[in-house]
C-alpha cells in the first residue's frame, strides 16, 4: 500500500541517513554529477516537466509548468523552498528535512543547476528549528565537499543555499507572503499578477517551490520523467507523502501511491479508528479542506482529481480523522480560530470574518448560541466566499481568508443538528420557525 | 550602538547583513539576535535592528509584532507551548494545558513570578503524527500526556538544564512520536528563542 | 494639457463604454459614470487592493470571477459587473465588516459629514448591526505628534496614511503593527510622526482616525466654505481651498492637480493659517510718535506718508519686498515707486536670492512636470526638504517611482540624500573650483559627472545657503546647459518673489520680462505710466548701503522684514536707524517694522485677492474667502490712496482693474485673463507668456566667474521649514514646531574645539549667538552649518569672518 522513493533511505538506514557519508553511499549525488557533466540545463527542465510532478505544498500545480513561466532573459534568478509547513495536520517537511537533507540539497542544485539559479533560500518556519540545524549541517557538509559553492564538479556552476528562519506566522507558507517575509517585511501576501516567477524574490524572478517536491527532484533526474509519470494516475503522478493524524491507531507520514481508496488509506495504512471506534469524518487535505464523511468519500479514491471532483482538496496530503466522539464543533472552532490567529489582517473580509465567526462558535460553544448564528454563520461565510462553492470564489488577496469557510460549511452541512442542539431554546423538534 | 553585543553577536550580524542581497532581509535573523542579547525583543532591541539594516524602528516594529515567536515581554527562562491546533485538540491538547496550568501555577499566556516558566498555547507545531504535542523553547516532546506534562514541568523547575534537548525530553516524558527521529540530536536551546547555530542560539553536544 | 490615449472598448454593466486604455477598472467606471466603492485606493499611491471595498465581477474564461477594480486594468472586451447579485454581495459584506468593529461615534467625529465610510453606509450598508460581539478597543485618541490624534477605534486599516509616509514622503514612522484582528497603525514608542508632511495622512484618512489638532472640533463639516486658491507660503504655489467657518479660516486642504502638488502639502502650507487670526495681528495704520507707536486712522496716515515721501527727491526713496502677496500689489508697489516717486531704487529681494534677470528669464526654463520625464536631475541648491518641501515630494517621486538618476550638491545631508544616486559635499565658497572639478569629470567626481550623461537632464538650482555667492547658481546653470536635453529650474523660496520680479521689482528688470536697458519696451511701458526715471537703480545691498551712509533718505517696506532675512543684519539695522522715514506695509509688528515711522495694516492669506506666480513662471489665481482684519487693507489699494493723494492718475479702481492692467502693460502676461484661470483651460494655471503674450527677455545662463573664498573655516547657514519668520511665530500650530537651532561641526572640529554633542559654543559671523553643539558627520571639515533665522541663532548673519569659540565651564 505505501511506496518508498521519497522516505526509502531513511526506512533502510534509519540510523544516518541524514549524514553525507550515508548519502553519497546510497548513491547521492551521483545524479548531480551526471547531470552538470553530461545534461544541458534545459534537459534536467525536461524531465521534471516530463515527470508531470505536481506541487506538494498545497496549490498542486505542476511544477515543469511553473519553471516554463521564467522570463528568459532576466537575471538573477532565484529559487525558494517552502519549509513552512504550517498547515494543520501536516509534518511531511519536517521528516524529509530531519531525516533526509542531503536528498533536498541535491535537488535544490540539480533544480538551481537547470534553472540558471545561483543563490537559492530555503525558508523554514521559526517553529522547526530542529529541522533546520539537520539541513543547516547537511549544507555545511555539502560545501565542504564541493556539491555547494563555487565551480560545483568544475563546471563553472556556482550555487550558494541560505536557510532562512520564520517566526511564527502560518501565511508566511503562501509563496508571496514568504517573499515579503524574506526580504524583511510583514509576512503580508501580495497581489497576482505578477506572479513569482515573474517579480518574485526583489522584484525577480523567483520559482518557489515546497520541499517534497524539491525532494522528489534527484529520483526524477535519476530515473527519467516518464517512469515518475509512471507511476500513478495521470494527474496525480508519482508518490506523495500523507500526514495521518487524529483519532487513528497508526498516524503518521507515509509515502502513498495516488489512487487507493480513503478506506485503504485509513484503515490499512493508517491502522483504522483507534479504540475501534466510528468514523465520523475526517479532512481530506489539510484545515484549508471541506471535510469528508464515510457515508458519501469513503469509497473514493485518494487522487488530486477526484477529491476535487468531491468539492475538496488534497491540499499538504494532511489527513485528520475524527471519530464519533468528536464534538464537531469544537473541531470547527479549532479550525475557524487557527485561520482567525494566522490571518495577516491586510484584507477585510479575512480580518474581520474570521475573527467574527471564531466569536460566535466560541459563544455556541459556550452555550451562549442564539438561534439566529446558524444563519449568520453561514451569511458570513457567503459574504468572505459568495456563493459557498469550491473552490471557493476570493475577495481577498490569498486563498487563506476564503478558507476558513470550508469548516463552517461542512460543519453546517453534515452536523447542523449538532449546531442546532448546542444552542439553548431552538426548537430543534419544530425546525424551521426558529431564528425569527 | 550594538557595541554591547558580544563579540561573536557582532561577527554573526556582519556575516547575515552581508549574506542577503538586500540588507533588510537580515531584519528577522538579527531580531533573534537582538532578542538573546536583550533576553526579549525590547524597544532597544527594536532600535539597534533598526540601525543595523537602516529602517525606522517602527518600520521594525511593524515586523517583530507581526510574528508570534518575537516575544516583546520578558519571557521564562523555559517558555512552554502547547500545541491546542486540530489534531493535538482531538488528541486531548486542552488537558495538557490545563495540567500545565496547575502545575506551574500560572494561566495560558503568564510566567511564573520566578521568571523561570512562560506557558503559552501555540497553532499546529508540525507534530500532529504525535498529537499531544508540547515543545519547549522550541525543542518538541511528542506523545504527551497530561500527567508526563506535569513531571516535566517538575523536571524543569527541579533540574534547570541549562541546554534544552529534544530527544532527553521525549526519551523522559514522551510518547509517541510523528515518525522515526532517528539518531540522537547533538544541539539543544539555550533561551526562549529556536536553537539554530547562524544565529548563536544553540548549546551543545549532549 | 491634455495628450491623446489609446482607448478601449469595456462592457461595464450591460454598456459598451470606450476607456483610456493602461487605465484601472475603478477609474473607467468612474469616468463612466459608475462609481465603485473604495477605501484603500488613492489614485496617487500604488494601488495594493487590500480593503476589498471595490470588488467587481469580471467575466473571463474560467467563468466570472471577483476582482478588486482598484487593481485591475481594463482590456479590450473586458465584461464587467458592477451592480451583479454576487458584487454587491461581496462589497456590502466589506462594509458590514468594516463597520463591526467602527465605534459609530459620527456625531463627535471631525470626519462626520465628509465620511466615506459614513457615506458608504448610508449608501449600500445593512441597516441594523448583527455584531453581538466585543469590539475591539483601543486608548483613544492618543497623540503621535504634536500635530496628529489618531484614533485606532476609527481606523478601518486602509493603510492610506503608511503608505503616504513610506512611498510618498520617506519619512516611514506610522507602520502597521501586529497581525490579523489585531492589526493596527501606531509610531515607535517616543519617536513620534515628526513629518514635514504630517498633514496630508490626515487629509486621505478615509474615516475619523487621524485628525489635526489645529483643526479638533473647531467646525463641523456641513458649516463649512471652501475656495480654490495657491499657498504662498513657497514658491511652488501648491492648489489649495481654504475652508472657513463663520468667517474664521479653520483648516487648508491640497487639491490635486497634476502640475504642482497632486494635492499634497507641507504641514506649513496647511497649518500656517491662523496667523491671520493672531492676536499680535496689526489691523489699524499705525504713526510713531516720539519713538512710540500710536493708532491713527487711514486718512491720518495716508497724509503723513504721502508728505513724508513727497519731501524727498525721487531717487532718494527706495523700495524693498512686494515677495509675499499678490502679483497685483507688487505691481502696484512697482509702478508707484518709479512712475509715482520717481526712483530707480526698488528689490522684492532681500539679498538672499539669485540675480533677478537670471531667476526670472533664464532659459530654457523647466516646469516641475518635467520631473514626470527626465532622466536625470541635477540638484545643486537649497534643501528641498527644508525649503521647497512640495518640489521635495515631486523629486523624490522623479526618482523612487519614475526611475530617474538624482545628482545632489550641497554642503551637508540632505532629506532627498536617502534617494540620489551621487551626493557630493563640499565646503562653500570653494563651489566654483568644484564646479570646475565635476564638469571636467575629475577623479572622485568622474561617476557623477557620467550620471548626467542620460537626458532629458533637469539642473534644479539655487543657493545652498545664504553664504553662498548668488552667482553661483547661475555659473551651475550655465554648465548644465551643455547637457543633452537640459532645462533649467531657478530656485528661490520666498512667496511670490517670482511674480514680483515679474511686476518689475528689481533695479534691472521692468513688468513683464522686460529689461531695465530695454528702450522699446521702457517705451512702450511710458505710454501706460508716463515718464519713468532713467538707469538702473540699487538694489537691497545697495539701498541698505546708502542708506546707512545717508545717500538715501527713505524706504518704503513692503512686507519685508531685513533685519531677520538680510544676510548681513547689522548693515540692515545701520540702513533702518539712519533712514529718514520708513513706511512699512505689514501684518505684524517684525523687528524691521519697528523702525518704521508709519504702519500700514495689510491683508493677508484669505483676505487677498488677485494672482501669483509661481518658480516655473506658472500664474494663478489667489482668491479671497473671508472679510479684512479690523481696518487692515490691501497693497495695491492703499497704493492707489497715496499715489492719489500724491496727485497722480493712478486708476488702481480694484482688483480686477489692476490684474486687467497688468495684462495690458506687462509683455509676458498679455492675454491672461482670470476667468480662464478660474474656470478655464487654464484652471492649473498657465505657464507664461500668456496666450498673447512675448517674453522680451530670455536669458541665457553665463557663468560670471564667481571667486573662489577659502578660509580655515567658513559659515554654511540656510533655512529651515519652522523659521522664526513672521508668519510661523504666529501660527500657533506650528510655532512650537521650530527647531531650538544648534552649531552642526564636523567631529575633527568639534575634537580641535575640544567640545562634544551638547556643549555650547559662541559664533560670531555678523553677530555673535551661543548654541549647543550637534556633530555632523555629513559637513566637509572646516564647515560650521547653523539654521538661519530661529529664535536662537537670529542676528548671527551669514556674510563675515567666522569665529567659534568653545564656552569653558564658569565663563558667561
Ligand atoms: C495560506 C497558505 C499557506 C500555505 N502554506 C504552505 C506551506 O506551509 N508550505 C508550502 O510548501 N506551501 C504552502 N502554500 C502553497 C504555496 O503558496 C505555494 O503554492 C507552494 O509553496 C508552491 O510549491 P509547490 O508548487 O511545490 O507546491 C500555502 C498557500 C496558502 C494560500
Ligand atoms: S486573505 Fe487574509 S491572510 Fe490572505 S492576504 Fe488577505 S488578510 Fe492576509
Ligand atoms: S479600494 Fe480596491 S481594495 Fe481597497
Amino acid at each position: 500500500m505505501t511506496t518508498s522513493i521519497l522516505l526509502a533511505r531513511m526506512e533502510s538506514h534509519p540510523s544516518d541517513s541524514h549524514t553525507l557519508a550515508r548519502y553519497v553511499d546510497t548513491g547521492g549525488y551521483a545524479t548531480l554529477r551526471k547531470a552538470i557533466d553530461t545534461m544541458a540545463p534545459e534537459e534536467v527542465t525536461a524531465e521534471v516537466k516530463a515527470s508531470n510532478i505536481r506541487g506538494r505544498g498545497g496549490a498542486s500545480f505542476p511544477t515543469g509548468v511553473k519553471w516554463g513561466f521564467l522570463p528568459p532573459d532576466t537575471r538573477p534568478r532565484y529559487l525558494v523552498v517552502n519549509g513552512d509547513e504550517s498547515e494543520p495536520g501536516t509534518f511531511k517537511d519536517r521528516m524529509l528535512l530531519e531525516r533526509d537533507p542531503h536528498q533536498l540539497i541535491e535537488g535544490i542544485v540539480l533544480s538551481a543547476f537547470a534553472l540558471d539559479v545561483q543563490h537559492a533560500f530555503v525558508y523554514i518556519r521559526g517553529e522547526y528549528p530542529k529541522p533546520a540545524r539537520r539541513l543547516q549541517r547537511a549544507i555545511d557538509e555539502a560545501y565542504e565537499a564541493g556539491y555547494l559553492g563555487e565551480n560545483i564538479f568544475g563546471s563553472g556552476f556556482d550555487l550558494d543555499v541560505t536557510v532562512h528562519l520564520g517566526a511564527g506566522a502560518y501565511i508566511c507558507g503562501e509563496e508571496t507572503a514568504l517573499l515579503s517575509s524574506l526580504e524583511g517585511r510583514r509576512g503580508e501576501p501580495r497581489l497576482k499578477p505578477p506572479f513569482p516567477a515573474v517579480e518574485g524574490l526583489y522584484s525577480l524572478p523567483t520559482i518557489v517551490n515546497n520541499v517534497e517536491t524539491i525532494s522528489n527532484v534527484p529520483w526524477i533526474v535519476e530515473n527519467g520523467g516518464a517512469k515518475y509519470a509512471a507511476i500513478g494516475p495521470e494527474t496525480s503522478s508519482g508518490t506523495r507523502v500523507m500526514s495521518l493524524s487524529g483519532h487513528l491507531k497508526e498516524p503518521g507520514d507515509y509515502e502513498i501511491v495516488a489512487g487507493i481508496t480513503w478506506r485503504e488509506l485509513i484503515y490499512e495504512v493508517g491502522g483504522g479508528i483507534r479504540d475501534d471506534r466510528e468514523l465520523k469524518a475526517w479532512v481530506p487535505g489539510g484545515a484549508s479542506a471541506p471535510w469528508f464523511v464515510p457515508a458519501e468519500h469513503l469509497d473514493t479514491p485518494v487522487t488530486i482529481d477526484d477529491i476535487a471532483k468531491h468539492g475538496s482538496m488534497i491540499g499538504s496530503g494532511a489527513v485528520i480523522v475524527m471519530d464519533d466522539s468528536t464534538n464537531m464543533i469544537g473541531a470547527a472552532h479549532r479550525l475557524v480560530r487557527f485561520f482567525s490567529h494566522e490571518s495577516c489582517g491586510q484584507c477585510t473580509p479575512c480580518r474581520e470574518g474570521t475573527t467574527w465567526l471564531e466569536r460566535i462558535l466560541q459563544r455556541i460553544l459556550d452555550g451562549y448560541g442564539r438561534p439566529e448564528d446558524m444563519g449568520l454563520l453561514l451569511d458570513i461565510s457567503d459574504n468572505i466566499s459568495p456563493g459557498l462553492t469550491w473552490p471557493p470564489a476570493m475577495t481577498t488577496i490569498c486563498p487563506l481568508g476564503p478558507s476558513v469557510t470550508a469548516p463552517v460549511v461542512s460543519l453546517m452541512k453534515y452536523f447542523g443538528d449538532e449546531v442546532e442542539a448546542m444552542i439553548p431554546g431552538t426548537p430543534i423538534s419544530v425546525g424551521g420557525v426558529s431564528g425569527d | 550602538m550594538i557595541s554591547h553585543w558580544s563579540h561573536e553577536n557582532q561577527e554573526r550580524a556582519k556575516e547575515l547583513l552581508e549574506r542577503y542581497p538586500e540588507m533588510r532581509s537580515a531584519v528577522m535573523p538579527l531580531l533573534y539576535i537582538a532578542a538573546l542579547e536583550h533576553g526579549h525583543v525590547t524597544e532597544d532591541a527594536m532600535r539597534e535592528v533598526a540601525e543595523l539594516t537602516g529602517l525606522t524602528a517602527a518600520q521594525v516594529q511593524s515586523v517583530a509584532s507581526f510574528y508570534t515567536m518575537y516575544k516583546r515581554e520578558p519571557v521564562g527562562k523555559y517558555l512552554v507551548s502547547v500545541c491546542t491546533s486540530i489534531s493535538c485538540y482531538l488528541s486531548g491538547a486542552d488537558d495538557v494545558l490545563e495540567a500545565i496550568e496547575e502545575e506551574t501555577g500560572v494561566l495560558d499566556g503568564e510566567t511564573t513570578p520566578d521568571g523561570m516558566i512562560s506557558v503559552e498555547h501555540v497553532e499546529c507545531s508540525g507534530a500532529c503524527g504525535g498529537a499531544p504535542a508540547v515543545s519547549v523553547n522550541w525543542e518538541l516532546v511528542e506523545g504527551l500526556e497530561p500527567d508526563k506534562a506535569r513531571d516535566l514541568i517538575k523536571w524543569l523547575r527541579d533540574a534547570q538544564p541549562e541546554v534544552v534537548f529534544g530527544d532527553e525530553m521525549q526519551l523522559l516524558f514522551g510518547g509517541r512520536r510523528s515518525f522515526d527521529w532517528g539518531p540522537k540530536e547533538t544541539e539543544g536551546a539555550i533561551a526562549a528563542l529556536p536553537a539554530f547555530a547562524p544565529y548563536g542560539t544553540v548549546g551543545g553536544e549532549q | 494639457m491634455t495628450e491623446e490615449r489609446a482607448t478601449v472598448t469595456i462592457n461595464l454593466d450591460g454598456v459598451d463604454v470606450q476607456v483610456e486604455s493602461g487605465q484601472t477598472l475603478i477609474d473607467a467606471a468612474q469616468m463612466a459614470g459608475t462609481y465603485i466603492p473604495r477605501f484603500c485606493y488613492h489614485p496617487r499611491m500604488k494601488a495594493v487592493g487590500l480593503c476589498r471595498a471595490c470588488l467587481v465581477e469580471v467575466e473571463g474564461p474560467r467563468g466570472t470571477a471577483l476582482v478588486p477594480s482598484c487593481t485591475t486594468p481594463v482590456g479590450d472586451g473586458m465584461i464587467v459587473h458592477t451592480q451583479s447579485e454576487t458584487a454587491r454581495k461581496a462589497q456590502e459584506g466589506v462594509l458590514e465588516f468594516l463597520l463591526i468593529n467602527h465605534p459609530l461615534d459620527c456625531p463627535v467625529c471631525d470626519k462626520g459629514g465628509e465620511c466615506p465610510l459614513q457615506d458608504q453606509a448610508f449608501a449600500f450598508g445593512a441597516g441594523e448591526t448583527r455584531f453581538v460581539e466585543e469590539k475591539r478597543h483601543y486608548e483613544k485618541p492618543i497623540e503621535i505628534s504634536d500635530l496628529i490624534l489618531l484614533d485606532r477605534e476609527r481606523c478601518i486599516l486602509c493603510a492610506r496614511c503608511t503608505r503616504f509616509s513610506d512611498e510618498i514622503s520617506g519619512d516611514p514612522l506610522i507602520e502597521f503593527k501586529d497581525r490579523g484582528n489585531y492589526v493596527q497603525v501606531i509610531t515607535f514608542p517616543d519617536e513620534p510622526f515628526a513629518s514635514y508632511f504630517s498633514g496630508n495622512t490626515v487629509q486621505i484618512c478615509p474615516v475619523g482616525a487621524l485628525t489635526a489638532k489645529p483643526y479638533r472640533f473647531k467646525a463641523r463639516p456641513w458649516d463649512i466654505e471652501g475656495v480654490e486658491s495657491v499657498s504662498l507660503v513657497d514658491t511652488v504655489h501648491s492648489k489649495i481651498s481654504v475652508q472657513t467657518s463663520h468667517n474664521e479660516i479653520i483648516r487648508i486642504y491640497g487639491i490635486d492637480n497634476d502640475a504642482t502638488n497632486h494635492g499634497w502639502l507641507s504641514d506649513k502650507d496647511r497649518f500656517v493659517f491662523d496667523h491671520v487670526q493672531s492676536e499680535d495681528r496689526l489691523t489699524t495704520p499705525l504713526v510713531k510718535e516720539d519713538g512710540e507707536f500710536r493708532e491713527a486712522t487711514w486718512a491720518e496716515a495716508i497724509t503723513l506718508v504721502t508728505e513724508r515721501l513727497g519731501s524727498f527727491d525721487g531717487d532718494k526713496v527706495a523700495g524693498i519686498g512686494g515677495a509675499r502677496s499678490t502679483n497685483e500689489d507688487a505691481y502696484a508697489f512697482s509702478k508707484f515707486l518709479r512712475s509715482v516717486v520717481g526712483t530707480t531704487h526698488l528689490d522684492a529681494q532681500i539679498g538672499d536670492g539669485l540675480d533677478p534677470v537670471f531667476a526670472a528669464t533664464a532659459t530654457p526654463r523647466a516646469e516641475i512636470n518635467d520631473l514626470e520625464t527626465a532622466k536625470t536631475i541635477l540638484l545643486w541648491g537649497p534643501d528641498l526638504k527644508e525649503e521647497l518641501p512640495v518640489l521635495y515630494l515631486r523629486v523624490r517621486r522623479a526618482v523612487t517611482e519614475l526611475g530617474a538618476n538624482l545628482v545632489i550638491v550641497h554642503p551637508r545631508r540632505t532629506g532627498l540624500d536617502d534617494v540620489a544616486t551621487h551626493t557630493i559635499r563640499y565646503k562653500p565658497g570653494t563651489g566654483p573650483d568644484l564646479l570646475r572639478k565635476f564638469a571636467a569629470g575629475d577623479g572622485e567626481y568622474a561617476s557623477a559627472r557620467e550620471a548626467l550623461g542620460e537626458g532629458p537632464v533637469l539642473a534644479l538650482v539655487g543657493r545652498t545657503g545664504l553664504a553662498e555667492d548668488p552667482d553661483l547658481a547661475e555659473a551651475v546653470a550655465a554648465f548644465a546647459l551643455d547637457l543633452p536635453d537640459a532645462k533649467i529650474m531657478p530656485l528661490m523660496r520666498r512667496g511670490n518673489v517670482f511674480g514680483a520680479l515679474d511686476m518689475g521689482v528689481a533695479p534691472t528688470l521692468l513688468p513683464g520680462r522686460v529689461a531695465i536697458d530695454d528702450e522699446a519696451g521702457r517705451s512702450a511701458l511710458e505710454e501706460h505710466w508716463g515718464p519713468l526715471p532713467q538707469g538702473t537703480g540699487l538694489d537691497t545691498t545697495g539701498i541698505l548701503e546708502a542708506l546707512a551712509s545717508g545717500e538715501l533718505g527713505a524706504l518704503v517696506l513692503n512686507g519685508a522684514d531685513p533685519v531677520r532675512d538680510y544676510p548681513t543684519p547689522s548693515v540692515a539695522v545701520a540702513a533702518l536707524d539712519a533712514a529718514e522715514f520708513v513706511v512699512s506695509f505689514e501684518m505684524f509688528m517684525s523687528d524691521s517694522a519697528a523702525y518704521a515711522d508709519v504702519i500700514l495694516p495689510v491683508v493677508g492669506l484669505g483676505e487677498v485677492e488677485g494672482t501669483a506666480t509661481n518658480l516655473e513662471g506658472r500664474i494663478q489665481k489667489v482668491n479671497r474667502i473671508v472679510p479684512s482684519a479690523g481696518m487692515s487693507r490691501p497693497v495695491w489699494s492703499i497704493i492707489d490712496d497715496l499715489a492719489t493723494a500724491m496727485g497722480a492718475e493712478f486708476g488702481a479702481t480694484s482688483v480686477e482693474a489692476v490684474g486687467a492692467e497688468i495684462t495690458r502693460v506687462a509683455p509676458a502676461y498679455a492675454g491672461v485673463s482670470w476667468d480662464r484661470l478660474t474656470w478655464g483651460d487654464d484652471s492649473e494655471g498657465l505657464v507664461l507668456p500668456g496666450p498673447e503674450g512675448t517674453q522680451p527677455l530670455k536669458h541665457t545662463p553665463v557663468d560670471r566667474g564667481v571667486p573662489v573664498v577659502s578660509g580655515h573655516r567658513v559659515i554654511h547657514t540656510a533655512r529651515v521649514l519652522y523659521d522664526d519668520g513672521v508668519m510661523v511665530r504666529n501660527s500657533s500650530g506650528i510655532s512650537g514646531l521650530a527647531a531650538a537651532g544648534a552649531a552642526h561641526l564636523h567631529p575633527r572640529d568639534a575634537s580641535v574645539l575640544a567640545v562634544t554633542e551638547g556643549d555650547e559654543i559662541v559664533v560670531t559671523v555678523d553677530g555673535e549667538v551661543r548654541l549647543p553643539v550637534v556633530i555632523d558627520p555629513s559637513l566637509v571639515e572646516g564647515t560650521v552649518y547653523v539654521p538661519f533665522n530661529l529664535a536662537s541663532t537670529a542676528g548671527l548673519g551669514a556674510v563675515g569672518p567666522l569665529l567659534i569659540d568653545a564656552v569653558r565651564g564658569g565663563d558667561a
